[in-house]
C-alpha cells in the first residue's frame, strides 16, 4: 500500500545524513543527481554502510543484490552480463525501464563494473520509498489500519504502537522483475 | 629496541580495515611500509594516503602502490616498485581479500572464478614474486585468515579460500624452510571493520554477541608483528587463532554480570 506518512523529502534528508556520516562529505555537496561513486568517491563497502544506516533509521531491509544479479538469478547466468563482463541488450532494456531513459550512459556492451556509478541519490531514495510503500494494510498485532510516525522516520501502529513491517528490497526487485517480464517478455 | 627496526613490510590490501591496522603497527614497530590498494580514485586510495602521511609523521618511510593481486602483471609491478623504492623486503603480509557474499549454490561462474583468482591465485602470485626479495632477507610471510576457514558463516564462500590458504601456509613453510623463510597465518575472529558491515547484512542477530568477543584490528596486528619479530623464530607453518575465545565453545550462555 502506498504510504504518505514519510515524505520523499524526509527520505532524502535521512539519506543525506547517512552519506555525510559514511563518506564525511559536506551535506551541501549532495543533491538528487549526485552519483555516490562518481561524485563522492564511494566504494561498494561504503554502500553497505549507507544501507545499514538507512535500515536502522527506517526499520527496513534494503536490497542485498542489484537488479542485474536478480536478472541472472531468475533467467540464468549470461542473460544480463556476457562472458566479457559487459551488459547485454536485454539488461540495458530492463535497466532503462527501471531507471528511465534519462540515464544516457547506459548502453549494451558497457562494463558491468561501471553500472553502479550511474546510481544517484535519487535512485536510492526511490529504493527506500518503494520499500516504505510495501507497508501492510493492517497492523499484524492488533489489526488496526492506522499508521503514524512520531517525530521520527519509523512508522508504527497508531493504536498499539507495534512497528510496521515491510517487504525487503530484494523481494521487491524480484516482484518488479516478474511483472516486467510478464508485460514485456524481455527474457 | 623496536622489533622490526629498519625492515620493510608490504601489506596487501592495507588502505582500510585490518590491513590498515597491521601497516600502522608494523610502522610503529620500526618498519618501512609498502601500502597496497586496488581501487583508484575512491575512499581506499584516500584512506591509504592518510595512513601514508601518518607513517611518515612518525619518521618511517611509506609509499603506496596500486595493484590488483589477482592480475599477475600487476603483482610483478608491485614487487618491482617495492624493490626500486626500498631495495629490500622483509615481511610479506597477505591480507587482501575480495569475495561475493552469497551461498555457494548461488554463485555465478564469474563470481567463483573471481573468488579463486583473488583469494587463492592472487596470494600465491604474491608469494612467488616476493621470493627473490624474501630469500635475500630471510624474510617472513604472514597470511591473514579468518574463522571462516573452519566454521560455517552465512553467505561466506571466502572461508573455503581461507582454508585453502592455511594449507598453502603449511606447505610453503616446509617448501621454503631451506631458504630460511618462515610462513605463518593469523586467523582472526569477528572484527568490526569494513567487512563486518557485510557480515552484519547476512547474520541477523550478530549484534547480540557480547562486545567482549569482538576482536580489535590492533589485536590481530599485534600478533602479526610478533610473527614478524625474532621472538617467533621457532614458529612456522602455523595458523594462530586470535578470536578472544569465540571458537572455543559450542554453546554460549548469556554473559551474567558479576555482582559488585
Amino acid at each position: 500500500m502506498s504510504q504518505n506518512i514519510i515524505s520523499e523529502e524526509k527520505v532524502f534528508n535521512e539519506l543525506k545524513k547517512a552519506v555525510v556520516e559514511t563518506l564525511r562529505v559536506d551535506a551541501d555537496k549532495i543533491n538528487p543527481e549526485t552519483s555516490l561513486i562518481k561524485d563522492l568517491g564511494a566504494e561498494s563497502l561504503d554502500f553497505l554502510d549507507i544501507n545499514y544506516r538507512l535500515e536502522q533509521a527506517f526499520g527496513i531491509k534494503m536490497a542485498r543484490h542489484f537488479v542485474l544479479e536478480h536478472i541472472e538469478e531468475m533467467f540464468g547466468e549470461g542473460t544480463a552480463i556476457d562472458e566479457n563482463g559487459q551488459l547485454t541488450d536485454k539488461a540495458v532494456e530492463t535497466l532503462r525501464i527501471r531507471f528511465g531513459n534519462g540515464v544516457s550512459e547506459l548502453k549494451p556492451g558497457m562494463d558491468m563494473d561501471e553500472v553502479p556509478a550511474l546510481l544517484t541519490t535519487q535512485s536510492m531514495v526511490r529504493g527506500v520509498m518503494d520499500i516504505l510503500d510495501s507497508l501492510s494494510e493492517k497492523c499484524s498485532k492488533c489489526g488496526s489500519s492506522g499508521w503514524e510516525s512520531k517525530d521520527t522516520v519509523r512508522i508504527t501502529c497508531a493504536s498499539c504502537g507495534e512497528p510496521a513491517t515491510f517487504t525487503n528490497g530484494d523481494e521487491l526487485i524480484k516482484e518488479w522483475l516478474t511483472k516486467v517480464q510478464e508485460d514485456k517478455k524481455i527474457f | 629496541m623496536l622489533p622490526l627496526k629498519d625492515k620493510v613490510a608490504l601489506i596487501t590490501g592495507s588502505s582500510r580495515g585490518i590491513g590498515n591496522a597491521i601497516a600502522r603497527k608494523c610502522a610503529y614497530a620500526g618498519a618501512d611500509i609498502v601500502i597496497n590498494y586496488r581501487k583508484t580514485g575512491g575512499t581506499s586510495q584516500e584512506q591509504g594516503g592518510q595512513l601514508c602521511k601518518e607513517i611518515e609523521g612518525i619518521g618511517r618511510r611509506a609509499f603506496m602502490v596500486q595493484a590488483d593481486i589477482a592480475v599477475k602483471d600487476s603483482v610483478k609491478k608491485l614487487f618491482a616498485e617495492t624493490n626500486e623504492k626500498f631495495g629490500r623486503l622483509d615481511y610479506l603480509i597477505l591480507n587482501a581479500a575480495k569475495a561475493p557474499f552469497k551461498p555457494f549454490e548461488k554463485l555465478f561462474e564469474r563470481e567463483l572464478r573471481q573468488l579463486v583468482e583473488t583469494n587463492y591465485l592472487g596470494n600465491i602470485f604474491c608469494i612467488q614474486e616476493a621470493l627473490p626479495l624474501l630469500e635475500k632477507s630471510s624474510g617472513k610471510i604472514v597470511f591473514i585468515s579468518s574463522l571462516g576457514s573452519r566454521f560455517y558463516n552465512p553467505a561466506y564462500p571466502l572461508g573455503s579460500m581461507k582454508a585453502a590458504m592455511e594449507s598453502v601456509v603449511r606447505d610453503c613453510a616446509e617448501g621454503l624452510r631451506s631458504k630460511k623463510i618462515l610462513v605463518n597465518a593469523v586467523c582472526g575472529g569477528i572484527v568490526k571493520t569494513d567487512s563486518f558491515k557485510v557480515l552484519r547484512q547476512y547474520w541477523e542477530h550478530i549484534d547480540m554477541l557480547p562486545d567482549t568477543l569482538f576482536v580489535e584490528p590492533d589485536e590481530i596486528a599485534d600478533v602479526v608483528v610478533f610473527l614478524c619479530s625474532t621472538e617467533s623464530r621457532a614458529i612456522t607453518g602455523q595458523t594462530i587463532i586470535v578470536d578472544r575465545g569465540l571458537s572455543n565453545a559450542i554453546c554460549r550462555l548469556p554473559e551474567v554480570k558479576s555482582k559488585e
